[in-house]
């Protein structure tokens, strides 16, 4: 009788040790954070809380933001978090306060900020998010996404879905600061606007100026862009290059932005894949740069491409807006590492812009108000984005800050050697037209010169490697017609 | 009376007790495995645009879309698995060798090897690394710039792209799987070695048999169910092969897909940012389908039967 008991016990123990196990798994697996980075600061919570009590009770006290690198971290850490204020007290006494606590600000006090950061290579940062924004309806309210960051690739996805909401219902407002594709980029079919950018990413050439001089003679921004204006000249410099022992370009991709932003033509046109002809162009060109030894077969973001911009670099050109040498170009902006200042840019060939960051607000947000408030404060606050300008070398998406710094003698960037590059973006930025873009583009524009390489290095035809990429895309998106 | 009672409800307390591996299995298990082959018959996938498009029944054309010739007249699903079967081979044959060498080594009663415990330690340790950082390591290593380029570069060469060349892409996958899996291979054959009776080694060694003869004669056919389990088992993990040329090759599948697998079709199916239930439930068919066959093909090449015979007749 007693064996009966204990075996008894046991069975039942067994049982609900199944049952509690599967419990303990559902609730774990409707994390949205599983599987991240994820890091968490939560500030001090201070002892006087009586006059920011009503505001608590209406807002969650978790801020999820999901990204898919450190840059935007940084400026909110630095800017947002703790960035000190000037205040006066009722006695004319002149003190300094973080901006958390500067008075009619919107308050961090107690709220724990969680960044969920993917890579975005391959759509992983895309696959993450859009598991989080599926499960959003059903998410625990400090579970919940509130605030997103996309790309110009991608955005057209989320501000064309019901997974963001209309910022106007915030209290955002659209500024006449704002560059107008920031705004149309993130606004939906209906011209509802979903969220604001920091930046403008006007593309230049970015150049390095010792072999500039060995190459061309000169290394003045004008005299250059006379030499490198147009693809003709660009080809000849680059054998003129070759000459002289060194890369025109460090990646066969460096140049894919410059023709893939100005097509006249989407990726896909009516459900059916689409190779416009500047992408054909390209095409030619990378081929022949790669023959001739102009260029190397690495990514844009690859490690042999990161190599040529030590002081033994041999490679003379790069492409990229205000965010590519300020965050991309680690290893040319270490003082260290002997070309720190040794760089410049110009128009370039063909102007262009590439990528930019946007923050996109999440439907069911419970931070609605601080979420409004961070954007207003990248984008209207002007202590803020002139911050961005001067410490973080950012080309901002606010016109009056930038038109300051671009008036002002004695502003440059000591990476370009002194130059005003918020001088020349800001007439670049002009030319930006935010047109015939897809859901599709980061994939379709990351992929097609991967599966392009292996023509391009003579292991296959031409058409072999088209239809490579014809098979990617029909793998990936069973909605789109290819050849 | 008393007695019966016991018995039947001993019985029932075991059913009881595994009830819980077969709810979880039954659950987490079997209802997947058969969504898996119902969706397969089904036009389902969701789109970049948030939409989810079926599901519609289309009978078997799932399956004809992977049997279909592409424009370069290829049927990449003959493609992939001739690749993954391929690697597969360069990794499992010489990991088996030299397992079978290793757990000689070992076991063999002449040359008492001392600190076994340290040696077999080392030996499994790659296994514990995972497949991810074993790739990245390797993708590192023989990066163009990596420390293998450097070192040929300082003996006068000139730097090799190792992964724009296909054998040497898929020579590195097929290493990376031997050195990640040999240890765990070596184990499994010292415990057959062992397993097998002392006292027929010492009848040969009486008898004069010569270390290849004992090996030839006594290890080898009564170590034959083991090299069957250890074959089939690495053959259905090699035929799931992933991780590892999928991270070498930045999920491309290496130059004109020569290195990429089955599964890594099956990830683009279903791992990505879209979803195509359809197409990847008709794929994973196929992989179960070719796993049941080729396991079938070594139980009947390497002779199950003969195996079981020679045991028969050691005893």
């Amino acid at each position: 009788m007693k064996k009966r008991i204990l075996a008894a016990v046991l069975a039942t123990a067994s049982i609900l040790g199944t049952v509690a196990g599967c419990a303990s798994e559902t609730t774990s697996s409707t994390a949205p954070t599983d599987s991240s980075t994820t890091s968490s600061t939560t500030e001090d919570s201070k002892t006087d809380e009586s006059s920011k009590e009503d505001e608590k009770k209406e807002e969650g006290k978790v801020l999820n933001i999901y990204a898919w690198n450190e840059e935007f971290k940084g400026f909110f850490e630095a800017y947002y978090q703790g960035l000190e204020y000037e205040v006066q007290d009722a006695e004319g006494n002149k003190s300094k306060t973080k901006y958390e606590n500067a008075p009619g600000l919107k308050t961090l006090e107690g709220i724990t900020v969680n960044w969920i950061i993917n890579p975005s290579d391959g759509g992983v940062y895309q696959q993450k998010l859009d598991a989080a924004l599926q499960g959003q309806a059903d998410a625990a309210a400090d579970d919940k996404v509130d605030l997103f960051l996309a790309e110009a690739d991608y955005i057209l996805k989320y501000t064309g879905s019901d997974y963001t909401m209309d910022v106007s219902t915030i209290g955002v407002e659209t500024l006449d600061t704002q560059y107008g594709y920031t705004v149309q980029a993130a606004s939906d079919a209906n011209g509802k606007v979903k969220g604001v950018s920091f930046q403008c990413c006007p593309s230049a050439l970015i150049y390095r100026r010792s072999i500039a001089k060995d190459v061309l003679g000169t290394d003045d921004p004008a005299e250059v862009q006379k030499k490198l204006g147009t693809w003709e000249d660009f080809d000849k410099v680059a054998a003129q290059a070759k000459e002289k022992g060194y890369y025109m370009t460090a990646s066969y991709v460096e140049t894919f932005r410059t023709f893939s932003n100005n097509t006249s033509s989407a990726w896909v046109e009516n459900g059916a894949l689409n190779i416009d002809a500047a992408i054909e162009q390209w095409t030619t060109q990378a081929k022949n740069y790669l023959d001739n030894c102009y260029t190397l077969p690495d990514g844009v973001w690859g490690d042999e491409k990161n190599a040529q911009m030590f002081e033994e670099g041999k490679t003379m050109c790069f492409f990229g807006p205000a965010w590519y040498f300020n965050f991309s170009m680690g290893n040319a902006q270490d003082p260290d590492k002997g070309c720190f200042g040794d760089w410049a840019i110009t128009t370039g060939p063909q102007e262009h812009f590439w990528g930019g960051t946007w923050i996109l607000a999440a439907t069911g947000t419970d931070n609605g108000t601080l979420v409004a408030d961070i954007m207003k404060a990248f984008t209207a606050n002007e202590e803020i984005c002139s911050k961005l300008v001067e410490e973080q070398k950012q080309f901002t998406n606010n016109m009056t800050v930038n038109q300051k710094y671009a008036t002002d003698a004695n502003f440059g960037n000591a990476f370009l050697g002194g130059q005003n590059d918020i001088a020349l973006f800001v007439e670049l930025a002009k030319g930006i037209k935010f047109e015939h873009k897809t859901v599709y583009d980061q994939l379709l524009s990351e992929k097609y010169p991967e599966y392009m390489l292996d023509y391009f290095q003579g292991k296959v035809d031409k058409d072999t490697a088209l239809a490579n990429f014809y098979k990617y895309v029909k793998e990936t998106y069973a909605d789109i017609k290819t050849p | 009376m008393g007695k019966k009672h016991k018995s039947i409800s001993y019985a029932k307390w075991g059913y009881i007790f595994i009830l819980p591996f077969f709810l979880v299995y039954f659950v987490c298990t079997l209802i997947p495995l058969f969504s898996t082959f119902l969706y397969s018959f089904f036009d389902y996938y969701t789109t970049q645009s948030f939409q989810t498009v079926g599901p519609n029944f289309v009978g078997f054309d799932n399956y004809i879309a992977l049997f279909t010739p592409d424009s370069t007249g290829a049927i990449d699903l003959l493609n992939y698995t001739g690749n993954t079967l391929l690697m597969w081979v360069m990794g499992a044959v010489p990991q088996v060798l030299f397992a079978l060498i290793l757990a000689l080594i070992f076991t063999g009663i002449r040359l008492r090897i001392k600190g076994q415990a340290f040696f077999k330690t080392v030996i499994y340790m790659p296994n514990l690394i995972m497949a991810s950082a074993f790739s990245m390591l390797f993708f590192t290593l023989f990066s163009p710039v990596g420390p293998v380029n450097q070192i040929i570069e300082m003996f006068g060469g000139e730097a090799f792209r190792f992964f724009s060349d296909i054998w040497a892409t898929r020579s590195i996958i097929a290493f990376i799987n031997f050195l990640m899996w040999f240890g765990n291979t070596t184990i499994l054959l010292m415990a057959g070695i062992m397993g097998i009776d002392q006292s027929l080694f010492e009848a040969s060694s009486i008898d004069g048999a010569t270390s290849a003869q004992t090996f030839f004669k006594i290890t080898l056919p009564l170590l034959v169910p083991i090299i069957v389990y250890v074959l089939v088992t690495a053959l259905i993990g090699g035929l799931q092969m992933y991780d590892v040329p999928q991270i070498m090759t930045n999920g491309k599948g290496g130059v004109d897909g020569t290195a990429k697998t089955l599964v890594m079709q099956l990830n683009n199916y279903i791992g990505g940012v879209t979803k195509n239930y359809g197409k990847a439930g008709a794929l994973s068919a196929y992989i179960f389908i070719i796993t049941g066959a080729m396991s079938i093909l070594v139980f009947k090449i390497t002779g199950n039967n003969s195996g079981k015979k020679s045991k028969k007749g050691g005893k």
